[in-house]
């Protein structure tokens, strides 16, 4: 067949068309001469005849060259969809950009689904920790004004953020000048609610007068609390219910109001209903009963004179700061206040420093937090890191499609369209499946915050994660997805409209792609960085979790039951409540299954423990020394055999230690070691501050256990007898032959027959209460959410890995087939292929290697029995990352020895 | 056969209806509407490659027909043109006002019987 396309190039030149256009119009041209020449064969005419014709019709008159000339020179037209000016152009552009991008990417679902899923997966990961960090620390509370809010808190003696009645009644005296208004509440006492002969345990806040007066919102039925209510103790006996109680316990009766009740015992008249979601303190504690701060007495433990006790700490303050006041001026009056009530009440109230800070959503504090917000930040960084991962990916895929897609884009530049408007087109394409990326984000994201607020805290107080998404949430994801639209679609567009074009249109499609490789390479190699970095982090973790799982508490917490007992909810008076308990506990003892039980005021790691000032008999205490002080719990016999804790020295509390009979203390070997090092403890006195009068002698050591929390170290800590220092509420623990949760429905039912009045929360197994933001919890929910983000940036990388290898192996099929026909064996094609993966998860892993280095120097403070340089974690995780890595490499690798040489080469 | 001036004016008129027409039903390459408008006047008509294409190029440029590059399994690929929906209606008007014409001519030249 003859060569034509000499002849229409000849016949076009004075055209000076686009290379593109001309490229174009010669092919169609040439085929067509193609087409009159074989049928000019057919009609019998000689080779040398049909030549002729077909050139003398190309060339007839210069008719093509003549009718080209009008239609291809005149001046080139944009569509132009919404109008005519620059401005509306840019929309009609951006109008058409979406709708051929969505063609693109409806035609090509494999790839659509792909890129979205994982982007979907990292935007839903941010977003649901995202939800976390706006619940914790972003979203203000649900008041008018939330900026307005400040809580108090003062240091010093008699120091803190509870204050007493008195206090509150002159701070507020003395700060009209900042405060609009102050109130007091007692946040959180259990009571007992009575109602139709049915019990509950009601979470209760007792509130001043003007309290409800400050958040600025209605009831949802009946009144609030009044301001005139609350200055006397035991009067004005009402009821406020929190919305969700009165939904869930008093199946949401509308006509509740004025009704008649009864808390531990007294009687009281339900006056209201709060609104939907009413937490004017806290964004995370759900108040269950709001109740006049007169009515605090109803705790039997409560003095009746409490509201002029100075020292009868119980009230956190919440004042409305008046619009325009600066810290300035807060700090001065407030230092005023402190130093005038410190002179005059030097046993109460001897303050250094009162301040005022914004109260935070999550609730009242001693100072305004810090910490958690370093820990927000870390995990939302962590969580940016597989988010870019998942970009980088993405990135990857489109620099793929682009190489493919370069003779289209170099065809749109050869007919005139400007290098922006590809960009343009390529960024919309990106843009619109991170979008989708954003929709399937949400409903990950929707998942992850559903699992992240249902981790139960294991604590005995009504704590509710409500991490829904609102406008921020919806608006951090909409941004996390304009931006990894960006981030993926840049680099792929930057490269396939750049290069020459000419080239892309001439030449044969493998040479064309060669550039794309270096920038894909780098791509992935900082993607095996940043996934071995995420690893690492995430192996830290889960080696704290171990090392504390694996930490030796000091007591036994297998088979032990926790029982919260409260008499005093169902009206019992002290004395009942204590011959209850007794009894109660001399019963669970004869029940079948028990090995031991018995009473403790605290439980290990319950977030509730109580401390004390303590003075040791022959030791001189200097005045430049703090006075040492020493954490203590009281219990009842067999304590020690309940909780598994072993004696060293000495007796432990037993039936021998009454009311009335000596004084005694067991304490751990950290008192021994701290107050009376080398000698023999026993026999040995020391009295508490708060009661001088009765020293305590030691009769036994025990072994350090944990108390408090899991990471510090063990301090002093003592135990007295509940025979000699009675309290309420107890808790029962029962120690288990058998499973702990099979004898626990026994003991609950015991208790019920005992006290039908009596509300008794679910029996906890003492492995549970472990599991406490004290306890576990923390180190459970970091090694989740860090392993979480690990795996995904793991897969994310292997993808990665896998696609540009196998893109990399699919591009030397040519080479390979050359090699192989050369007699090169599928061993060292193999090793060849495997070299290319070496040579990017190698710098990959040094990248990683030092950038969680870097990030890990912030974890110090949080891991536990592991330095945030370990080296069995970085080289673990790095073999680890490693060898899967060349995993991914292996099956583009053995596909490229299967290469048959005579396919390849046809290639060409 | 050698285009006569006459001859030339005459397809310049007819020949976007000659094309429109023919690829009204399915879409067809350049040397296949060739083939067909030599086919079906009988030798008659005859677009040679240097006058179809402009030809076809206009008519792309206007909107009237879509060129597009299309593939099959074992032929080279070749560029297939249909007919736009803007090309529909003028091939619509074009073939009535034809027909005006046609009939008017008709009227005329027909030998006057006495």
């Amino acid at each position: 067949m003859p060569d034509w396309k000499e002849e229409i190039t000849k016949q076009l030149a004075s055209l000076k068309l686009a290379p593109a256009r001309e490229a174009e119009i010669v092919e169609e041209v040439a085929q067509h001469l193609d087409d009159r020449y074989r049928e000019l064969l057919a009609g019998g005419a000689t080779e040398a005849e049909a030549l002729r014709t077909a050139l003398e019709e190309i060339s007839e008159e210069k008719l093509l060259a003549k009718g080209l000339e009008r239609v291809e020179h005149q001046a080139p037209q944009e569509p132009v969809v919404l109008g005519a000016r620059e401005k509306t152009n840019i929309l009609a552009g951006l109008w058409q950009d979406t709708r051929f991008g969505v063609r693109i990417l409806a035609k090509n679902p494999g790839f659509t689904v792909v890129a979205a899923v994982t982007l979907a997966l990292g935007i839903g990961l941010n977003t649901a920790i995202f939800s976390m960090v706006n619940a914790l620390l972003l979203r203000p509370l649900p008041v008018s004004h939330p900026e307005q809010i400040y809580t108090l808190s003062a240091s010093g003696k008699g120091g803190g953020n509870a204050f007493s009645y008195p206090d509150l009644e002159d701070i507020r005296k003395q700060t009209t000048s900042l405060f609009s208004d102050m109130a007091g509440v007692q946040i959180l006492s259990t009571t007992g609610l009575s109602m139709a002969g049915k019990s509950e345990r009601m979470w209760t806040d007792f509130v001043t007068g003007n309290f409800f007066e400050m958040p600025g919102i209605r009831p949802a039925l009946g009144r609030f609390i009044l301001p005139s209510e609350g200055h006397v103790a035991g009067a004005d006996p009402v009821l406020v219910l929190n919305y969700s109680f009165w939904q869930a316990h008093l199946g949401a009766d509308r006509n509740i109001v004025g009704k008649k009740a009864s808390v531990n015992g007294r009687p009281v008249t339900i006056v209201g209903v709060a609104p939907e979601g009413f937490r004017p303190v806290s964004t995370l504690i759900e108040t269950q009963g709001y109740m006049p701060l007169g009515m605090a007495v109803v705790d039997n433990q409560t003095k009746s004179d409490f509201l002029n006790d100075r020292q009868d700490k119980r009230l956190v303050l919440i004042a409305r700061l008046k619009p325009g006041i600066t810290q300035g001026k807060i700090r001065s009056v407030l230092d005023v206040v402190a130093k005038r009530l410190a002179a005059e009440y030097p046993k109460a109230d001897d303050w250094k420093v009162l301040k005022a800070f914004p109260l935070p959503a999550t609730g009242p504090t001693s100072d305004p937090p810090e910490g958690l917000g370093v820990v927000g930040a870390l995990f939302l960084t962590l969580a940016a890191v597989v988010l870019i991962l998942a970009c980088v990916n993405v990135a990857n895929i489109l620099l793929a499609r682009a190489s493919v897609r370069r003779g289209e884009i170099a065809m749109r530049i050869a007919l005139g369209a400007k290098r922006g408007r590809i960009i343009g087109q390529l960024l919309t394409e990106s843009l619109l499946l991170a979008l989708l990326g954003c929709v399937g984000g949400l409903v990950v994201g929707l998942v992850g915050s559903r699992v992240l607020s249902s981790l139960s805290f294991h604590m005995d107080i009504p704590i509710t994660l409500d991490f829904h998404f609102d406008w921020r949430v919806f608006g951090y994801a909409l941004a996390l997805a304009l931006v990894s639209g960006v981030i993926a679609g840049i680099a792929p567009a930057w490269r396939a409209t750049a290069g020459d074009l000419n080239e892309v249109l001439h030449g044969s499609g493998r040479t064309t792609t060669t550039g794309g490789h270096g920038l894909r390479k780098g791509l992935v190699i900082a993607q095996v960085g940043g996934s071995l970095m995420l690893l690492i982090v995430a192996g830290l973790f889960v080696r704290s979790l171990l090392n504390i799982q694996k930490s030796d508490l000091g007591f036994d917490p297998q088979h032990v039951l926790n029982i919260a007992l409260n008499p005093g909810l169902a009206g019992y008076s002290e004395t009942q409540s204590y011959e209850f308990v007794d009894s109660v506990l001399e019963r669970v003892r004869a029940l079948p299954g028990i090995q031991s039980a018995s009473l403790a005021a605290t439980v290990p790691l319950g977030g509730n423990n109580m401390a004390e000032d303590i003075e040791v008999e022959g030791l001189a205490s200097s005045p430049q020394q703090q006075t040492p002080s020493a954490g203590y719990n009281i219990v009842s016999p067999a304590y020690f055999e309940t909780m598994g804790i072993r004696l060293l020295h000495g007796r432990g509390i037993d039936e021998t230690d009454k009311q009335n009979s000596v004084r005694v203390a067991v304490i751990n070997q950290a008192m021994a070691e701290r107050f009376w090092p080398g000698k023999d403890p026993i026999g040995k006195r020391f009295s508490s501050a708060g009661d001088l009068n009765h020293p305590l002698e030691v009769v036994g050591v025990a072994r350090n256990s944990r108390t408090s929390d899991l990471s510090s170290p063990e301090g002093p800590f003592y135990y007295v007898p509940f025979a000699q220092q009675r309290v309420l509420p107890v808790t029962l623990q029962v120690r288990t032959f058998g499973k702990p949760e099979a004898t626990g429905p026994g003991v609950i039912g015991l208790i019920r027959s005992l006290a039908p009045a009596m509300p008794v929360a679910d029996a906890q197994t003492m492995t549970d209460a472990l599991n406490t933001p004290n306890g576990l919890w923390l180190f459970q929910l970091g090694a989740g959410l860090a392993a979480a983000m690990g795996i995904l940036g793991l897969i994310l990388a292997i993808i990665g890995v896998y696609g540009v290898l196998s893109y990399m192996a699919t591009q030397r099929t040519h080479e390979i087939g050359i090699r192989l026909a050369l007699g090169a064996r599928p061993g060292q094609i193999l090793r060849m292929i495997f070299r290319q993966g070496a040579g990017i998860v190698v710098p990959g892993a040094v990248i990683g290697v030092i950038a969680a280095f870097a990030l890990a120097r912030l974890l110090g403070g949080v891991l536990v029995g592991v330095t945030s340089t370990d080296p069995l974690t970085y080289a673990g995780v790095s073999v680890l990352l490693t060898l899967v890595a060349l995993a991914a490499s292996y099956i583009p690798a053995r596909r490229a020895t299967k290469v048959d040489p005579i396919v390849a080469l046809r290639y060409e | 056969m050698d285009p006569t001036p006459t001859d030339l004016e005459w397809k310049k008129g007819s020949a976007e209806l000659l094309i429109l027409s023919l690829i009204e039903a399915r879409p067809r390459h350049g040397y296949e509407i060739s083939k067909l408008i030599e086919q079906r006047s009988g030798g008659t008509v005859r677009f040679h490659v240097a006058s179809l294409y402009p030809l076809l190029y206009r008519l792309e440029k206007r909107g009237w027909v879509q060129g597009r590059w299309v593939e099959k399994s074992g032929q080279r690929r070749r560029r297939y043109y249909r007919l736009t929906a803007q090309g529909r209606r003028v091939l619509a008007s074009q073939r009535h006002g034809w027909q005006v014409f046609v009939e008017a001519i008709n009227r005329i030249t027909e030998v006057e019987h006495a």
